[in-house]
């Protein structure tokens, strides 16, 4: 499962929304599904996620993410709630060894979907949007700049190890390092590799260091510019509205429901 | 030695398509200057001799050996490769272990191994270094540290990737010794460069990269008397070429001295059809 931010520019109208606006959609769509008490409202969600994903052009990594990871965690879990959970009083089916209780499956698919829906919308978010544009619309939030920079960092590094440890191993294998085959030889081939992997990021640690410091990145008491500007479309302010919206009414119902009005 | 390649394409995963069907015979001891603008493909053609990218289609031959029957740490015997950045290569705690690590797992006799140490360090320059730590030399020395680990395996053919990158004249100096002493043993040097004065004093051969393509192949002075070929692939022949181009000299010279007799002779020349 990928979930590192790959981000590539499709020209969608979901890419041009602000990274906000998304991240506001997280929460909202993913807490209401929480609070809700059926899965009902989640699978709705969802199909209005996979909407979202064909409209970014994403479809099949959507699907491919989202059916790879609920389907084995749905039969797990239908398996272990709906077979054995204690809350189970009606019964719907009989399997022999153990009987299959309602309670239980309703209460398997609302984890499922809940599950399911942080993870789609969370996918869409990353798939959307590109690192900087992220961390510029937070700072716009008010993020301070130090932590902005700390969520790049944290975010660019795995790939930019990725790339390193690529380039050191066909070095390697250019020397002789046997790099495929069997366990044993990959565990062996691993130690070559760790020297200039450990090292390099060393090093660059200490010249980001520096960078940073030429830069200007620890003066204080000054209103910084930035180059990358956070997106922002049309939409962005009704959707706010609207998934705020959804929320609160999401939790009015559910309110309403546990008392019993409704 | 003899490298074939046919008909050759690669395309990255990102599909982006950076060779077009390249085909070449480089075979002999002639050393051959790859040279071309960034992103023409050179890389990932030199990439393709020793296995480490495999073709999308056609063929790669090593002495007539299909580069997909073997592994790369296989084809590491044969064919060596210096990357371009030498901090990739290096992982020991002394250039004398860098040095002898290839050969060892090779299967090299002891007592070779230690005579090719002597010999691979003082070619290199760093015989009084084969007990520092390959961190502590300069980019230079490690830049000639990873000649000397690729030199120790004894390939029949040499792979470098811009080696004059931030050499100094004695760096660059050290490097035409290697190259000629690597001809003289009978291997087949490849090299990719960008600096035109350094390809212009050491190759014989020059293949001129544009777009994954081979548009250019042939012997040094036809390449640059192709002025307008060149201009299109962003390549300056060096300053003194360029000088006698200027100048209408039927030659194509690249060192002082061949300039000045090109210019007498030229001179010559017209004072006779006066």
């Amino acid at each position: 499962m990928e979930m590192s931010n790959d981000f590539v520019p499709k020209n969608t109208i979901i890419e041009k929304m602000n990274p906000n606006t998304k991240l506001l959609a997280i929460i909202s769509l993913g807490i209401s599904t929480l609070i809700f008490p059926n899965p009902a409202l989640g699978l709705g969600v969802l199909i209005f996620l996979f909407v979202v994903s064909c409209i970014a052009k994403i479809q099949k990594t959507f699907l491919k993410v989202v059916l790879g990871f609920g389907i084995p965690i749905t039969v797990m879990l239908l398996f272990i709630q709906g077979l054995y959970s204690p809350k189970n009083k009606t019964i719907i089916a009989d399997l022999g060894f153990a009987q299959m209780g309602l309670e239980g499956v309703l209460y398997a698919l609302k984890i499922v979907v809940t599950l399911l829906v942080f993870l789609g919308a969370f996918l869409l978010m990353n798939k959307t949007t590109h690192i900087s544009n992220l961390v510029a619309a937070l700072t716009d939030l008010g993020l301070p700049n130090k932590a902005g920079y700390l969520v790049l960092a944290t975010l660019n590094v795995v790939p930019q190890m990725q790339k390193r440890m690529s380039v050191i191993r066909q070095s390697q294998e250019a020397r002789g390092v046997e790099t495929q085959g069997g366990l044993f030889n990959r565990i062996k081939a691993y130690i070559p590799l760790l020297g200039p992997v450990i090292l390099s990021s060393l090093i660059d640690m200490q010249e980001r260091g520096m960078t940073l410091e030429t830069r200007g990145f620890g003066i204080n008491g000054v209103r910084r510019t930035t180059y990358v500007k956070a997106t922002r479309s049309p939409m962005d302010k009704p959707l706010n509205v609207i998934l705020i919206l959804f929320l609160l009414i999401v939790l009015i119902l559910t309110l309403l429901m546990k008392f019993g009005i409704l | 030695m003899k490298v074939e390649i046919k008909d050759l394409s690669y395309v990255y995963p990102s599909q982006d398509c950076a060779l077009r069907g390249v085909s070449l015979v480089m075979e002999g001891t002639t050393p051959v200057a790859i040279v071309g603008q960034n992103g023409a493909g050179k890389t990932t053609l030199v990439k393709h001799l020793n296995g480490l990218l495999r073709p999308t289609s056609g063929q790669v031959l090593i002495d007539g050996v299909d580069i997909n029957t073997h592994t790369t740490a296989q084809w590491s015997r044969k064919v060596g490769y210096v990357f371009q950045n030498p901090d990739d290569q290096l992982f020991l705690e002394s250039v004398r272990k860098e040095f002898e690590f290839g050969p060892k797992h090779m299967g090299m006799r002891k007592e070779e191994i230690g005579e090719r140490v002597e010999y691979v360090s003082n070619l290199v320059g760093l015989a009084d270094q084969l007990d520092t730590h390959p961190f502590d030399l300069t980019s230079t020395q490690k830049r000639f540290c990873t000649i000397g680990i690729i030199m120790m395996m004894n390939p029949d053919l040499i792979l470098f990737d811009e080696p004059t990158c931030g050499q100094d004249a004695q760096g660059i100096r050290r490097l035409r010794k290697i190259i000629q002493e690597l001809r003289n043993q009978g291997k087949l040097c490849i090299t990719i460069s960008h600096d035109m004065r350094f390809v212009a004093e050491n190759f014989k051969r020059i293949i001129v990269m544009k777009k994954g393509e081979a548009i250019l192949d042939d012997d040094i002075e036809k390449v640059f008397a192709r002025t307008e070929t060149l201009k299109q692939c962003f390549i300056t022949p060096p300053p003194i070429t360029r000088v006698a181009q200027g100048a209408d000299l039927k030659k194509t010279p690249f060192t002082g001295k061949a300039f000045m007799e090109a210019f007498e002779e030229e001179r010559e020349r017209r004072i006779c059809q006066m």
